[in-house]
């Protein structure tokens, strides 16, 4: 039992600590607890938790402020869970560092899902990595970094240099939220006025050549004004 | 800001137009008629024309000033050259004043009845609004309180089976309280600004991706059927509000379309725009309801049930303001096959080729 996952969490609101803890406890989490950032940062250096459920709204400091604390010199897993939910709020969040932004009022189901594929992805990349060289697979969907290829259902794919460029770094970060100025940078290294729509040609050409219909919410999904994310093939399994 | 200088510049180029043509008119029925008599009248038309047509009483002072001069300078003795000794000028100088602020006056006073109109109209709406949703919310809240409290009190007397079944419930309620809220966030984006909306460009398939895997996680049973045009679209909306709409009318046929086996959502795409449609193959609504069926029922004659929760109310309204925001409209009407059609369009840029 000692190699149970230890998640963190902040928030200041009793009840819905209170019920977090309990839906985590009973899918056999060790939870951990704090009500505001102060006593947040005291229970993450002290416990150095597998993963950390945050709320923005907090009573002596943002949310947010955390964050900035403890990406200087970590890279634990962040999920924040804030009634905030315009666009912005959830860009701002996650260039800040969080890897997925869950908005209030939230399901039992979801929070797990997405707990389970945070965690997958940070042992994933602690055993295997997602190195140059290595192979990234998920579902029947596999990426060679080598050869620069990718296989659906044992068949290749033929990918343009930029679309291989961007699977590869979606796959990177499997299952974080990433931005569309996250990807741009990464992809093309600056931005311009066109590049949110250079980005998404090129996901709808990456969504016809892996035959994704709208809806069938497999490998990469789409926040709408936020950015792109890849995950499992099924939702059961997330 | 902009618009207030908008405004006045297409004051200022109102006022040039109309003084123009009038002090050309008045060159050429000078030349034809040759009475003058005719040439103050003319002034005083356009004079007045100008006080009505503008905002505020500068324009119409300052072309009532050289509507004077005009006068004095073009067509009365001595003929293109100023002189102001003659009395009848200064006379007709101060007609043309009191014609314009008298004028001026009154059709500012006539703007701001009508705006304060306007703007008791949106606060009984509002109002409304508020009390339907009071109305409302107090239903699942009984429900909540009462069962959540029904589980604590009498835990021990309870079967396993009715507590699932109560706090079921409870799920069930906070549901629909959930669904109101998101609908309720839509009306604020769009009130906050007056109507003016984030516009920005949305891919029409990603939309739809969005749309469907929400609709899925709440409904896993029902199936939509698609039909889209397989090329790149982007729509210049918001990107939020549009998906609110569409899953509004999705949402709204499975609670209320009886007896329904097919969802169907179609998309097609002409030059400028893109239309959607919902339609199911359902129980349909009377045709004398379907002309308020975007009102919500708190503007019909009709009151609200107690019992009734899940009527067609917000969800249609908050559609119907979210689609008249981006400068359209929303239809409802009963299909001929039976079962309902909701249509709307937003507009499109170009497709892209690459």
């Amino acid at each position: 039992m000692n190699n149970r996952y230890k998640i963190l969490i902040i928030e200041d609101e009793a009840n819905i600590r209170k019920f977090v803890t309990a839906l985590l406890e009973a899918n056999d989490y060790k939870v951990l607890q704090a009500d505001s950032v102060d006593s947040g940062i005291m229970m993450f250096t002290s416990y150095l938790p597998d993963l950390i459920i945050l709320d923005l709204g907090l009573p002596d400091l943002d949310g947010t402020e955390f964050l900035k604390t403890i990406r200087k010199d970590s890279l634990v897993p962040v999920m924040v869970l804030s009634a905030r939910t315009s666009e912005q709020d959830k860009v701002d969040a996650l260039d800040m560092g969080a890897n997925d932004y869950v908005t209030k009022p939230f399901g039992s189901a979801e929070l797990l899902a997405r707990i389970r594929s945070i965690l997958r992805v940070n042992r994933r990349s602690a055993e295997t990595g997602r190195l140059p060289g290595g192979k990234f697979e998920t579902g029947e969907l596999v990426i060679d970094y080598d050869s620069r290829k990718v296989f659906l259902d044992g068949a290749e794919i033929k990918f343009t240099q930029t679309e291989f460029n961007i699977m590869a770094y979606l796959s990177e970060h499997f299952g974080k939220v990433l931005t569309y100025s996250a990807i741009i940078r990464d992809i093309w290294g600056f931005s311009d006025s066109g590049s949110i729509k250079k980005l998404q040609v090129n996901m709808a050409n990456i969504r016809k050549k892996l035959n994704l219909k709208p809806g069938d919410n497999k490998y990469i999904s789409n926040e709408l004004g936020v950015g792109y994310r890849m995950h499992d093939d099924n939702k059961k399994g997330m | 800001m902009k618009s207030y200088r908008k405004t006045v510049i297409f004051d200022i180029v109102v006022t040039f137009v109309i003084l123009a043509v009038t002090f050309f008119a008045s060159l050429v029925l000078n030349d034809l008629f040759e009475a003058n008599a005719l040439i103050p009248s003319m002034f005083v038309l356009a004079v007045f024309l100008i006080a009505l047509s503008t905002d505020g009483y500068v324009l119409g002072l300052i072309s009532a000033l050289l509507c004077v001069l005009a006068d004095n300078y073009a067509f009365t003795f001595p003929y293109f050259a100023f002189d102001f000794t003659v009395q009848e000028n200064i006379i007709s100088a101060i007609i043309m004043i009191v014609i314009t602020l008298t004028t001026s006056t009154l059709t500012t006073k006539i703007k701001k009845i009508e705006e304060t109109k306007m703007e008791a109209e949106k606060e009984k709406m509002r109002a409304d609004l508020l009390r339907a949703i009071s109305h409302d919310l107090r239903t699942p809240l009984t429900s909540i309180y009462g069962s959540s409290s029904t589980v604590i009190e009498n835990y021990d007397n309870l079967s396993d089976k009715d507590k699932i079944e109560i706090v079921g419930g409870i799920k069930e309620d906070s549901d629909w309280l959930i669904r109101m809220v998101e609908n309720l966030l839509s009306i604020t984006r769009i009130d906050n600004s007056n109507v003016k909306l984030i516009k920005s460009d949305v891919v029409l398939e990603e939309l739809i991706d969005s749309v469907l895997t929400k609709f899925h996680n709440r409904y896993p049973n029902q199936e939509v059927k698609l039909d889209m045009p397989d090329k790149f679209i982007i729509l210049s909306a918001d990107a939020i509000l549009i998906e609110q709409v569409l899953v509004n009318l999705l949402e709204n046929a499975v609670e209320h379309a009886k007896g329904m086996t097919e969802l169907k959502l179609n998309i097609s795409q002409d030059e400028k725009k893109v239309t959607f449609e919902v339609i199911d193959n359902g129980c349909g609504v009377d045709k004398d309801k379907i002309k308020k069926i975007f009102l919500g029922y708190y503007m019909s004659e009709e009151k609200p049930k107690d019992t009734q929760k899940h009527y067609m109310g917000i969800g249609l309204s908050v559609c119907s303001a979210i689609i008249k925001a981006h400068g359209g409209t929303i239809t409802a009407k009963n299909a001929e096959s039976g079962g309902m059609i909701f249509r709307f369009s937003i507009d499109s840029q170009e497709v892209s080729d690459e």
